[in-house]
């Protein structure tokens, strides 16, 4: 299972042996790029909506209180406002009401109770959008009210982790704890005791917001044969296939889901597309006419996912040397309402919880629990950035007791080749290791020896300045989640383009490209001869859902498997012209020749005429299945990821005294992502990641009120990083080589976002010589501590 | 009720095209523009006027769409990111943005390509300050903020050379 497929290895061999990289590596303009800056032809999802001219408006009547029974609902009003086509509550719904992603718990629409301000109540469909709000108006609600839960320590207790006595949220599933997942490695006592040092802290973070720049749509078009065809903003078609069809009760077959491209994604269109594409899908089934929906900004961020916050506790006992004995963790996420991803990212979270280090001795202790505030679910790295938070901090914490420097305490216990992870994962040369590479090469670009001697020597003053590093590892695709394979199609049309399908989706990031770059390479063909169509669960298999970092890796590996198939049967029908043996065919179209005789030569368009002679399919299907991943659910021991990116990052901080404000100069990061294929897609990953990062460390925080109510759900109040606060970003790229993935390579969507606010924080703290335990760190939260310490100087003066 | 508003109609020329249209007394323009005109160069990110996504150029000023009514905007000439160049050239702003690799999801790019614009015609070569002012009214999640920068210097130079338009075959190949 585990063994390198027979055309990864070839493939890799040939390109060891004869070739040089023409198109895999380069900074090549990406296929969308031009009708995106000419603003033509129609892009996104609700670019589409004005060919629907008669399509009706779907609104949301949403809860008025965060936790409450309804005890009488009443739309008779709504249903006869003039425009109103139809009025649909829980009831009328054919299927299962249900669009929960990992666990069963949530309703598209809520019939009995409502567990936080987002819930619908009804839909509305009416003429247009206006007429459809006006309306909603007129519904009559009778709640009985419950208490809210705003905060999980009302649901669990942070030293036991046993749950509290409370009123339920999900009282039908008998508990409000989603998640539990746990490491034991060694003997945790004894490696505290054998500690020399021993640093215990309490760390918290945020909710996050995608603050993706298009909001969510859906168009959905009845079909003569009873089933929906819904064109929608998602990350996961398939996914969003099975949750329609569930809830319309129609087999999937019935259900044709259509992804555009997105205005952005980062994890919150994985299942918020469910959610709308339901709705939408629902009401253009009841009512037999196309129907619409385009979120409103604030609708957007009260009704997908977030970030879950991270309540913490780590305890991390070293040698006098600093060689790590033992790490003990215990880790509340709160996943809101509903659980959406939130069992995966609490595994996520957990298999990282140690960070990237060697670690003998641990005992982890992870629990995913309901609240009534907005639901949390996957959003760039997964529950990866927190807990790379609360370990990076520690680890300066660890250096500054044992009086090391931060680096040198990393570099002494980084995993690296032939190491054991905390899981007892062998990290052999296979997976590709380059932690090690990464840290070196970051710390030499930042001058990080110098930099952080001449900011400690200045602490005095208006103006304070700070360094701070981070490692970090994030696993590659799924892993124990869930199946792990994708696919792509490959067809070589008579005129000699390309056309490439995929179920995988493009949210922006631009990976697709990196799959046709593979594909040029493989087939020697330049890029612009590909058309990439959009992804349509009618036209190619499930290539599994676009997440995890996975599209380079296990789309790539896919891509290779499509690519060298159909080279070989190219290479024959040009060698039948040719004359010379198939292995001594290559492919520059628009050429075609010999490689022992380039005077023998022929057109790509000569190849295809000829395999269409002779009958030779040029269509090819690849498919790629991940070796198997494993997790001992009491231990946490196992093999829990295919393979790992790894990273460094370096943060430096100016921070006005006066005001509190932090402003990051300058990041350096250095990723180990096993091979660069899209060399314009990992300059953006990197910076998209730096400054989202950054957004997370310093300002952005979705608040709620005591009644779950959010008090910032726009862009003027939930403040994201503008130009203004972007720094200087330097990045560099290790290329360790991962055996099974394409070329090499391995994911990066993610782990650029993973170690940015730790890098930030520890430089802050670095600057202020405090304590920095909670994000993000805003200049209120700087200037109160500047205050704590000053008046604490000043009563030690005393 | 919405019903008795009357349609009150209004005369745009958009991207150099004369439209007609009957539009409501409350309809923002951005609507009218997209869904009534089918003119998706525009896009709409947050309706409040906080993203940027929905600028327009409207008599030379650079406007939020969505926060003017249709019918304010009677008579109006009004230049989206599809009016920069005409058909088959993209214009200096626009090769530029492509030039420094700047589009990732490009769901921005028609307000920050046309804030670049109208940055330009003002003054044809600013400082970085004066740059990051009026870009700082353009969210992008993707984090090219960097590249825009790069961009208007980029296109600075190609108006300062008297090079406006480019063939977009060019910039293909």
């Amino acid at each position: 299972m585990n063994q390198i497929p027979e055309h990864l290895r070839i493939v890799e061999e040939v390109f060891s042996k004869y070739r040089r990289f023409v198109y895999v590596g380069k900074k090549l303009l990406r296929w969308d790029a031009v009708s995106k800056v000419t603003g033509r032809a129609p892009i996104f999802t609700a670019d589409f909506v004005s060919r629907y001219r008669d399509a009706l408006y779907v609104y949301s009547i949403r809860a008025k209180y965060a936790h409450a029974i309804i005890k009488k609902l009443d739309v008779s009003e709504v249903s006869q406002y003039p425009g109103v086509v139809k009025v649909i509550t829980a009831k009328d719904i054919p299927g299962i009401n249900d669009v929960g992603y990992v666990v069963p718990d949530q309703p598209l629409i809520v019939d009995r109770k409502v567990r936080y301000i987002g819930d619908v109540l009804a839909l509305v469909v009416a003429r247009d959008y206006y007429i459809a709000r006006e309306a909603a108006e007129r519904v009559h609600v009778e709640y009985e009210k419950l208490p809210v839960i705003t905060n999980p320590l009302d649901v669990i207790d942070l030293k036991t982790l046993d749950e509290k006595k409370h009123v339920l949220i999900h009282e039908e599933r008998g508990s409000d704890v989603v998640a539990r997942y746990r490491i034991r490695r060694g003997d945790v006592e004894r490696g505290f005791r054998e500690a020399d040092v021993i640093v215990e802290n309490e760390y918290r973070t945020q909710f996050q917001e995608h603050a993706y720049i298009e909001p969510e749509a859906a168009i959905a078009v009845p079909e003569s044969d009873g089933g929906v065809t819904v064109i929608l903003t998602t990350q996961c078609p398939f996914e969003a296939r099975k949750a329609i069809a569930r809830v319309l009760g129609l087999p999937q077959g019935l259900v044709r889901v259509i992804a555009p491209l997105m205005g952005g994604g980062f994890g919150g269109k994985e299942d918020v597309g469910n959610v709308i594409g339901a709705k939408a899908a629902l009401a253009a089934y009841l009512t037999g006419q196309p129907t619409t929906i385009i979120y409103t900004r604030e609708e957007s961020f009260i009704s997908h996912s977030k970030r879950h916050p991270m309540i913490a506790r780590y305890r991390h006992g070293a040698k006098k040397d600093g060689t790590l004995v033992a790490v003990e963790a215990k880790i509340i996420l709160d996943t809101g309402a509903y659980a959406s991803l939130g069992p995966f990212v609490a595994w996520r979270a957990t298999v990282h919880s140690v960070g990237p280090y060697r670690v003998p001795n641990a005992k982890v202790d992870t629990v995913a629990v309901y609240t009534n505030n907005v639901y949390a679910g996957a959003f760039r790295g997964f529950g990866n950035p927190q807990v790379h938070f609360a370990v990076e901090r520690q680890m300066d914490l660890l250096a500054e007791e044992l009086g090391m420097d931060p680096v040198d305490l990393r570099f002494k216990n980084i995993l690296r080749e032939g190491d054991e992870t905390v899981h007892g994962q062998l990290l052999s040369k296979d997976l590709g290791v380059g932690l090690e590479e990464a840290l070196r090469r970051a710390v030499n670009l930042s001058n990080w020896y110098e930099k952080r001697r001449k900011y400690s020597l200045h602490s005095k003053g208006l103006v304070r300045k700070g360094i701070g590093a981070a490692v970090l590892w994030h696993g590659n695709s799924i892993g124990v989640e869930a199946a792990d394979y994708s696919s792509v199609s490959l067809i070589v049309n008579s005129d000699g383009t390309i056309t490439f399908r995929t179920g995988l989706t493009d949210f922006g990031q631009g990976a697709l490209w990196g799959l046709i770059l593979i594909a040029s390479e493989i087939l020697g063909v330049p890029p612009s001869y590909f058309i990439i169509e959009r992804a349509d669960t009618s036209a190619v298999p499930d290539s599994g859902p676009t997440v995890a970092s996975r599209t380079t890796v296990m789309g790539g590996a896919a891509t290779v498997n499509a690519a060298y198939k159909l080279r070989q049967r190219l290479n024959e029908v040009a060698s039948h012209i040719l004359g010379c043996s198939p292995s001594d065919v290559e492919i520059r179209a628009p050429d075609v020749f010999c490689r022992s005789n380039p005077l023998r030569r022929i057109s790509w368009r000569d190849v295809i005429e000829e395999a269409h002679w002779l009958g030779i399919p040029l269509q090819e299907f690849g498919y790629y299945r991940a070796p198997s991943a494993s997790w001992d659910e009491d231990t946490g021991q196992g093999s829990p990821y295919i393979t790992y990116t790894f990273g460094a990052v370096i943060a430096e901080v100016t921070i006005d005294v006066e005001t509190g404000e932090v402003t990051v100069d300058r990041i350096y990061t250095v990723y180990d992502v096993g091979k660069v294929i899209n060399k314009e897609g990992v300059e953006h990953q990197a910076e998209c990641g730096a400054i989202q990062g950054l957004g997370y460390a310093l300002m952005e925080e979705l608040i709620h009120d005591a009644e779950g109510r959010v008090l910032n759900a726009n862009l003027s109040t939930y403040y994201i990083p503008t130009v203004a606060d972007t720094p200087e970003i330097i990045y560099d790229w290790v290329e360790s080589g991962y055996k099974q993935g394409p070329f090499g390579a391995k994911g990066l969507g993610e782990p650029s976002l993973v170690g940015i606010a730790a890098a930030i924080a520890n430089a802050v703290s670095h600057a202020l010589k405090a304590e920095i335990n909670e994000l993000p760190i805003t200049p209120e939260k700087v200037y109160l501590t500047l205050k704590k310490l000053s008046k604490l100087r000043n009563d030690v003066r005393m | 009720m919405y019903d008795e508003y009357p349609s009150v109609k209004i005369r745009l020329r958009v991207d150099g095209k004369h439209y007609e249209v009957y539009v409501k007394p409350y309809e923002r323009l951005v609507d009218v523009l997209r869904y009534k005109l089918g003119i998706v160069s525009v896009k709409e990110g947050c309706g409040r006027g906080e993203c940027g996504s929905c600028v327009v150029l409207m008599n030379g000023e650079l406007v939020p769409s969505c926060l003017i009514l249709a019918i304010r905007a009677n008579g109006s000439e009004i230049t989206t990111v599809a009016g920069l160049a005409p058909e088959g050239k993209i214009h200096a702003v626009q090769k530029a943005l492509l030039d420094v690799h700047a589009i990732q999801c490009g769901f921005c790019i028609p307000g920050v390509a046309l804030a670049i614009k109208w940055l330009l015609d003002k003054n044809p070569n600013p400082s970085d300050e004066e740059i990051k002012e009026v870009l700082s009214g353009h969210y992008c999640r993707c984090g090219s903020y960097l590249r825009f920068i790069k961009a208007v210097k980029t296109a600075s130079k190609y108006i300062r050379e008297g090079r406006i338009y480019f063939d977009i075959k060019e910039v293909i190949s």
